[in-house]
């Protein structure tokens, strides 16, 4: 294997660029600790790769951070390494937060997901303000289960505004492989209507095309990524019954 | 030794003992490649934002990672920027997104809105030779290399989202690599 050096400046340069996946990616870390350090070609390409890998980091135009990201670093450089990491949060940045679960089409709910740029992400954030602050509104929260972890997740309806939005705060990130799936119930029976990843500190959803004289629940489980379930599973985290208003 | 780098030598060392300001005046020179990379392949301003913090914070709880003997710190700093972001874009689970946005390569230099900045001008000059390197690719080549970099796919991905053998992408990839180290690093 040492031998081929032509195979091994392949998997050095997919290495370095964070692409190797799979067997490649087990083969690449024998190689460098058991080949790599003994041999002097072989440090030299993997030293100029990582080189090349951090030149081609300046092709993207600059873009000046936000002002007040060095400020709230610096809060954070007494901190010791082990502690969980803080997001920056202001306003601005908690609506830049927002995940949106989007309606696709009529009352029997078909709901995917997408992030929205950062704009109307901001937008889908004061939109749920906006309606918890209607007259009329109602805040119900969600009960979480004993698994539930940190965090709280809350149910925002109002008269008159045909989402309703679920606002989680200080949501845990679900295990590793695994996405947070938002279900519509009906008589025991559940629809899967999207799926979402939490952000750090205030995580929005907009549930478009709900209709509560249809659904009667709603559930979040924690679901393997990429899959799509038909069932709920045990992992429930969090549960609301829906009533129509 | 440019004096650049030699400043960049000297901060490093100067984090060591927890000086801040050395800190600060690395996020001057660096905050804002560090911000436009972490924003190109994650397309999202908070997690751009979450990917440059962490990275800073990382350097400033082990300076030592950083060993000036294996090449320039701006390097190294920066490849633990892009780290950071592809293993975000990849706990986001949002790569096809991502991978179509690297395969338009307008995309990947864009408008330099730092460009007059102090700070950035260090940088500038590099940044024009990178990209006059990339730019000096075959087009497969460079395709396949900004899917990785950019996109934070995987070769297996590529192959799969180019519909060519993986051994086609780890050859392009390579052939890329070595083009870009002969450009880069001709008068080093």
């Amino acid at each position: 294997m040492a031998d081929n050096h032509e195979w091994i400046e392949e998997l050095l340069a997919g290495y370095v660029l964070r692409s190797l996946s799979g067997e490649d990616a087990v083969v690449a870390d024998r190689l460098l600790s058991e080949h790599v350090p003994s041999c002097p070609m072989c440090r030299d390409t993997l030293a100029a790769f990582q080189g090349v890998a951090g030149e081609v980091a300046l092709a993207p135009a600059p873009v000046p951070p936000p002002d007040l990201l060095l400020p709230r670093m610096h809060e954070l450089l007494a901190e010791p390494s082990g502690r969980r990491r803080r997001r920056p949060m202001s306003l601005w940045a908690a609506a830049a937060s927002v995940v949106a679960l989007v309606g696709l089409a009529g009352w029997n709910v078909s709901l995917g997901f997408r992030a929205n740029h950062a704009e109307s992400q901001s937008s889908t954030f004061l939109r749920a303000l906006d309606a918890a602050a209607r007259p009329n509104s109602e805040t119900v929260p969600l009960n979480p289960s004993e698994s539930a972890g940190a965090g709280s997740m809350q149910e925002i309806r109002a008269p008159g505004v045909e989402p309703i939005y679920l606002v989680g705060r200080d949501i845990p990130e679900p295990g590793a492989g695994r996405v947070y799936q938002v279900w519509l119930g009906s008589a025991g029976r559940y629809k899967p209507v999207g799926t979402f990843f939490p952000e750090e500190n205030v995580t929005v959803l907009e549930l478009h095309n709900v209709n509560p004289s249809v659904y009667d629940e709603i559930l979040i489980t924690e679901e393997p990524a990429g899959t799509t379930p038909t069932q709920p599973s045990p992992a429930t985290r969090w549960q609301a019954s829906l009533t129509a208003g | 030794m440019p004096e650049d780098l030699a400043d960049d030598l000297e901060l490093h060392r100067r984090l060591g003992g927890r000086d801040v300001t050395a800190f600060d005046e690395l996020f001057r020179r660096y905050g804002a490649a560090a911000h436009g990379l972490a924003l190109r392949v994650t397309g999202q301003e908070l997690l751009a934002q979450e990917v440059v913090q962490d990275a800073f914070l990382a350097l400033w709880r082990a300076p030592e990672a950083y060993d000036p003997s294996r090449g320039p710190f701006r390097t190294f700093f920066l490849s633990l920027v892009h780290h950071r972001a592809v293993d975000t874009v990849r706990r986001e689970e949002r790569l096809r997104k991502r991978t179509e946005r690297a395969l338009n390569p307008e995309d990947v230099y864009g408008e330099d809105v730092a460009e007059g900045v102090v700070a950035e001008a260090y940088l500038g000059q590099r940044r024009l030779e990178v990209r006059a390197a990339l730019s000096t690719l075959p087009v497969d080549q460079r395709k396949v290399l900004e899917m990785a970099y950019f996109g934070g796919a995987t070769q297996a991905q590529i192959s799969a989202e180019l519909g060519i053998p993986i051994g086609t992408v780890k050859t392009r990839t390579l052939a890329a690599m070595r083009k870009l180290r002969r450009a880069l690093y001709r008068e080093d």
